[in-house]
């Protein structure tokens, strides 16, 4: 039956050809199509957690239903047993200690309210490496007062590098208390909103403004993003208790909205591509079937019965489906190959300044998914033919070939 | 090997190795009936008409006979092999094969005894174009599981060999002429042992050499195995090579000839008998 079906499949090599192009080129499109979005989700997933999240980040268990309204609550005192903790768990590359606190900076010319962090500056230039500097530098671990700020509020203060500025903020005992920093540089993260608000100081002034010993969250960086959920369950045993490890998946807002919103955008053009196979494929296995409607039925006098033509007819249309899905794979894991070699030039993504290079991912996931819209769609679209040849009465399918 | 070959070739006999006498003198002693036709009528709906098609025909067929069923076109001979054969149901009446009632069975539950009992040869030869005419024969013995692959190698080798093809068992239908085409199709209505082999117009897209040696050939295996034929025709010189003629004209049969010599002689009580009917009807 197997050889039955491919020699027939072979007979009308130009249809079959269209055919296997209508599917391939579905399927290729599917590859290309699934393999950017992947790409673009990778990049702003990665650029995610090195720009501000890290993979894991651990809390005094509270402070993340608190909304981070009242950092002080929350302070872990302790941060070395933490450490030791996070220091065992394999495949963790950097670990950082952060102060959270808000409060206003001036600079004589104008004041703005701010969203402050104190940051271990060596730890924290490995777990924020897609942070871009705009100008001057990174913080230093012997930068006891420099400060960087992102770069709408540098734009909106008119600030230059070398200025001071004065941040101001309410200790936890509700005391205003104010220190002069000198501005080492501006920076560029993911998210302009998060830039327009950003402070960044050395984690010692933080702690000397807001008068506590404490820190409010330490910030983990795992040497890959797969390992997010291993790392997080090994690390939740070896914790005190009183304490949460959050991922970066729980924390990335922005980033499961713009997931959300490219998976289904790829969703509705999967459906379309689906349909577009369906069509093209039923368009020419209608005629073949139809054109053949004798030949089964010489099938069926000679004593098969209506189920058999119809397993034949949807073997055939199968096998199409399965040799165009796989042409197609295999045509659009090359084409993403070679435009990843080029990469595509895109523009910033939205709430964010700077555009990036897009490439293709080639992942197997979605090679899989692909095969299976084109051989599925393949399928589908031979069933009702199949169908209807197989209710045809065997006379009449025999008088259609007179 | 060869040798052997040949003599098969020369002396068919597979599973049904009945021998009659001559078939002149059959017919005055009847034998077992192989199909019943009782008072079948068969109308096809043609848009939102009836198209009738045969009418109350009623005909005996016994096993080993060689018989044409002849007529006009239109007057319902594709229509009467076609449920003979199973591939079609009739309207009303009764069909019998053996003692098989298959009038109300559907075509797919007729499969089997299609696939066993019946062979079918056609007048556009109907091979499987994709098939070489090895294949092509061995194709209805692929769903007899009881048979090896040897076995079905040796009976398509043999009925290759009977229909003197076997130096094309390699070609495609389209590398084979009309005439190796019907044989072909010979060979494939043979290879199952069926017990009757129904043939529409056979001849009619053969020259008149071609279609006279195919007949020669389905007389002799007639002749040598006892497989009843039965073939529709309108060709005046195909029918007198017949044994046994039923002619039909719009639907009816008009009567039943058999052959003695060069003469046919005629049986009309159907036709008597039909008109009877219509009479009893009428009063």
């Amino acid at each position: 039956m197997l050889k039955l079906a491919f020699r027939n499949i072979l007979r009308q090599r130009a249809r079959t050809g269209l055919t296997l192009a209508a599917i391939a080129l579905g399927v290729a499109s599917l590859v290309l199509s699934g393999g950017f979005v992947e790409d673009i989700l990778v990049q702003l997933r990665e650029a995610t957690i090195r720009s501000q999240l890290g993979h894991l980040q651990i809390y005094k268990r509270g402070q993340f239903a608190s909304g981070g309204h009242h950092p002080y609550d929350f302070l872990i005192e302790s941060p070395e047993t933490i450490d030791r903790a996070v220091d065992a768990v394999p495949g963790v590359v950097a670990r950082a200690a952060r102060v959270s606190f808000s409060g206003l900076i001036s600079n004589g010319r104008g004041e703005l309210p701010i969203l402050g962090e104190g940051i271990e500056p060596e730890p924290e230039a490995r777990i924020g490496s897609a942070i871009s500097m705009l100008a001057g530098r990174r913080l230093a671990a012997g930068d006891s007062f420099g400060v960087m700020v992102g770069e709408g509020l540098a734009h909106a203060l008119k600030l230059k590098l070398g200025d001071s500025v004065n941040l101001v903020l309410a200790t936890r005992e509700g005391a205003m208390n104010t220190l002069d920093f000198k501005l080492v540089g501006v920076f560029r993260s993911l998210s302009k909103e998060y830039d327009a608000r950003a402070v960044r100081i050395p984690l010692r002034a933080a702690q000397e403004l807001t008068a506590t010993s404490g820190v409010n969250a330490i910030v983990v960086l795992l040497a890959a993003t797969n390992q997010t959920a291993r790392a997080r369950a090994d690390l939740e045993t070896r914790l005190p208790p009183g304490y949460e490890v959050k991922t970066w998946q729980e924390l990335a807002d922005f980033y499961n909205s713009t997931a959300a919103l490219y998976e289904r955008q790829f969703g509705v053009l999967q459906v379309i591509i689906l349909v577009m196979v369906l069509l093209s494929v039923a368009n020419s296995v209608n005629m073949t079937l139809h054109e053949r409607t004798p030949e089964f039925g010489i099938m069926r006098s000679l004593g098969r019965t209506g189920r058999d033509v119809f397993r034949l007819a949807v073997l055939e249309t199968a096998l199409l489906g399965a040799i165009g899905a796989a042409i197609g794979v295999a045509v659009g894991a090359v084409l993403a190959a070679v435009i990843s070699a080029i990469g595509i030039p895109m523009p910033p993504p939205p709430n964010s300044e700077s555009g990036f290079t897009a490439a293709i991912q080639i992942v197997p996931t979605i090679l899989a998914a692909a095969f299976a819209v084109g051989l599925l769609g393949s399928i589908g679209a031979a069933l009702l033919p199949a169908r209807h040849l197989a209710r045809t009465p065997v006379a009449e399918a025999l008088r259609r070939g007179v | 090997m060869a040798a052997s070959n040949e003599r098969s070739a020369a002396n068919i006999v597979h599973s049904l190795p009945k021998r009659y006498g001559a078939i002149g003198a059959r017919s005055r002693h009847p034998k077992r009936v192989l199909v019943r036709v009782e008072n079948v009528s068969k109308q096809y709906r043609l848009d939102d008409q009836l198209v009738p098609a045969l009418n109350s025909v009623n005909l005996n067929i016994e096993q080993g006979v060689f018989m044409a069923v002849a007529g006009p076109s239109g007057s319902g001979k594709s229509t009467l092999l076609n449920l003979i054969g199973c591939i079609d149901t009739p309207t009303s009446g009764h069909i019998f094969i053996g003692d098989q009632d298959v009038s109300s069975e559907s075509p797919d539950q007729l499969a089997p005894l299609r696939a066993r009992t019946i062979g079918f040869i056609f007048q556009t030869f109907n091979l499987l174009p994709v098939l070489s005419a090895e294949e092509n024969i061995e194709y209805p013995l692929l769903q007899f599981k009881e048979l090896s692959a040897a076995e079905r190698q040796r009976r398509v080798r043999r009925y290759l060999e009977v229909v003197g093809l076997s130096d094309f068992a390699h070609h495609r239908p389209n590398q084979l002429s009309g005439g190796q085409r019907q044989r072909v199709a010979i060979a494939r209505a043979l290879v199952v042992h069926p017990k009757i082999i129904l043939e529409d117009e056979p001849t009619a897209n053969l020259d008149h050499k071609t279609g006279g040696r195919i007949l020669r050939l389905m007389r002799r295996i007639n002749r040598q195995t006892g497989t009843t034929f039965v073939f529709s025709t309108h060709d005046q010189r195909v029918i007198d090579m017949a044994i046994r003629r039923v002619d039909l004209e719009d639907g009816e049969i008009v009567r039943l000839g058999v052959r003695v010599g060069k003469e046919w002689v005629y049986a009309m009580e159907r036709v008597i008998d039909s008109a009877a009917d219509s009479e009893e009807d009428d009063a």
